[in-house]
């Protein structure tokens, strides 16, 4: 067996166990190194054995005491805190004798159910009226919207004010007409362009269709000519042919659609 | 009837008759008095410590579970209000403990014979302070409180192996600081 400082450490504290015990006592009877550790380190412990402590104060166990004293009072204040708490909330249960708790628990419940049977449909009614109201609201408002801003001086406004009719479900008769009103009169050919777009949506009313074939007389421009034409073939209204002539026979030769508007009347007479 | 365990003492005191805490005191108070001086060298900071841990213990007696021993418990508060202490004096770095001890040694005439053992004594003294707090502590647990090795690592928070392991460093380093000391003088 090799020296092992170690062991003469555990072997001294006496925490070696026997057989590793037995083991090293039988070489430390050999070993003169070893043994030479045991002498160094048993020095140093009877030193460190006789390393003296004060006595402790005499007074220790009196000043625990005080301690102790102190505490236990703080305790049982805190203590009679909590009891007075709790035998408060007791008597406040006292009051309501568990019969009377258990009747008004089910009278609570029977309410609540009778109330959501007796109203339970209503509330979705109403809402569903009040949406209706509401979007009713909304539609004229845009109506009014749409009213006024066909009037505004600036084009995209206007084409704006177009562009909101195509939102509005119920279109009144008021709004036909500031839209014919338009398509005959605005300057800016691109506003007239898109509120012909809008009437044809409402071309199947009679009154549409007349003004918009009375409307081909009144436009000067090529495009808006050349998209009545279109608008026409596609409603087949031969009624028109009579005015596309008229504008042939008013328009001057360099007209780029005149071409287009000759075919469309070949194409009616049919 | 036998004399009832620490163990049962406690409890008692958990279960609320905080009275049976004084006998643990007489029982206990000595060795962690003897624990504290001799980390700290300072008579009145340990009358003092003992007396936090024993307030700790009534304070705390409900995490106390009965399954170790009380004594491996009070070491374990020992410890805590130790560090704490430890690092108090860190930040005011006064240290009376060596003063103390200079007193004692200065204090009286002493003859011849029992003053050479007096210095001994009083060189293994520092060189005990030479060591770290970890170092201290493990010998302190094991040469004076001579408590066994697992119940160390219990108070500790380890396991045997490393209790064996650091005992031993820690005994090596005492013995070399005082035999350097010794080498030193002569």
């Amino acid at each position: 067996m090799k020296c092992d400082k170690e062991r003469v450490t555990h072997w001294l504290n006496n925490q070696l166990i026997d057989d590793e015990r037995q083991e090293f006592e039988a070489h430390l009877a050999k070993c003169t190194a070893c043994q030479q550790e045991v002498k160094e380190a048993r020095e140093v412990l009877n030193m460190l054995k006789q390393i003296q402590v004060p006595e402790p104060s005499a007074d220790m166990e009196v000043r625990f005491q005080g301690m102790l004293d102190a505490y236990k009072q703080s305790v049982v204040k805190n203590d009679n805190a909590w009891k007075n708490f709790i035998s408060r909330l007791q008597q406040l249960w006292s009051f309501q004798p568990k019969q009377q708790l258990g009747y008004s628990i089910v009278l609570v419940i029977l309410g609540i159910t009778v109330g959501h049977l007796f109203f339970n449909k209503s509330p979705k009614d109403n809402s569903k009226e009040q949406i209706a109201a509401l979007s009713s609201k909304v539609e004229d408002m845009r109506q009014v919207m749409t009213l006024s801003l066909l009037e505004n001086p600036s084009a995209s406004e206007r084409l704006r004010a177009v562009s909101y009719t195509e939102e509005i479900t119920n279109i009144n008769a008021q709004i036909i007409d500031a839209l014919l009103r338009t398509l005959n009169e605005d300057p800016n050919v691109n506003v007239r362009l898109v509120t012909l777009e809008a009437l044809i949506k409402y071309s199947d009313q009679p009154r549409v269709r007349e003004e918009l074939i009375r409307s081909i007389a009144n436009q000067e421009s090529p495009l808006v000519q050349s998209a009545l034409a279109d608008i026409m073939i596609r409603l087949q209204e031969k009624r028109s042919v009579e005015e596309f002539r008229h504008l042939l026979k008013n328009t001057g030769a360099d007209n780029p659609v005149k071409p287009k508007i000759e075919k469309t009347i070949t194409q009616l007479s049919l | 009837m036998s004399e009832p365990t620490d163990n049962e003492l406690m409890l008692c005191v958990k279960a609320g008759n905080l009275d049976k805490m004084s006998l643990l005191f007489s029982r206990h108070h000595r060795s962690l008095y003897n624990f504290l001086y001799h980390m700290t060298h300072d008579k009145q900071a340990s009358e003092d410590m003992v007396q936090n841990v024993f307030y700790r213990m009534l304070k705390y007696r409900n995490t106390y579970t009965g399954k170790g021993q009380f004594a491996t418990w009070m070491f374990h508060l020992g410890r805590n209000i130790l560090k704490d202490e430890f690092k108090k004096q860190k930040r005011t770095g006064n240290y009376e403990g060596l003063e103390e001890v200079s007193e004692k040694i200065s204090g009286g005439i002493l003859a011849d014979e029992q003053l050479g053992k007096k210095q001994a004594q009083h060189k293994l003294y520092r060189a005990m302070e030479k060591l770290n707090e970890e170092e201290r502590e493990i010998l302190v647990l094991n040469k004076f409180q001579e408590l066994k090795y697992h119940e160390i690592a219990q108070i500790l928070n380890t396991n045997e192996g490393a209790v064996k392991v650091r005992i031993h460093r820690a005994f090596n380093q005492l013995k070399s600081i005082y035999l350097k000391m010794e080498s030193y003088e002569v």
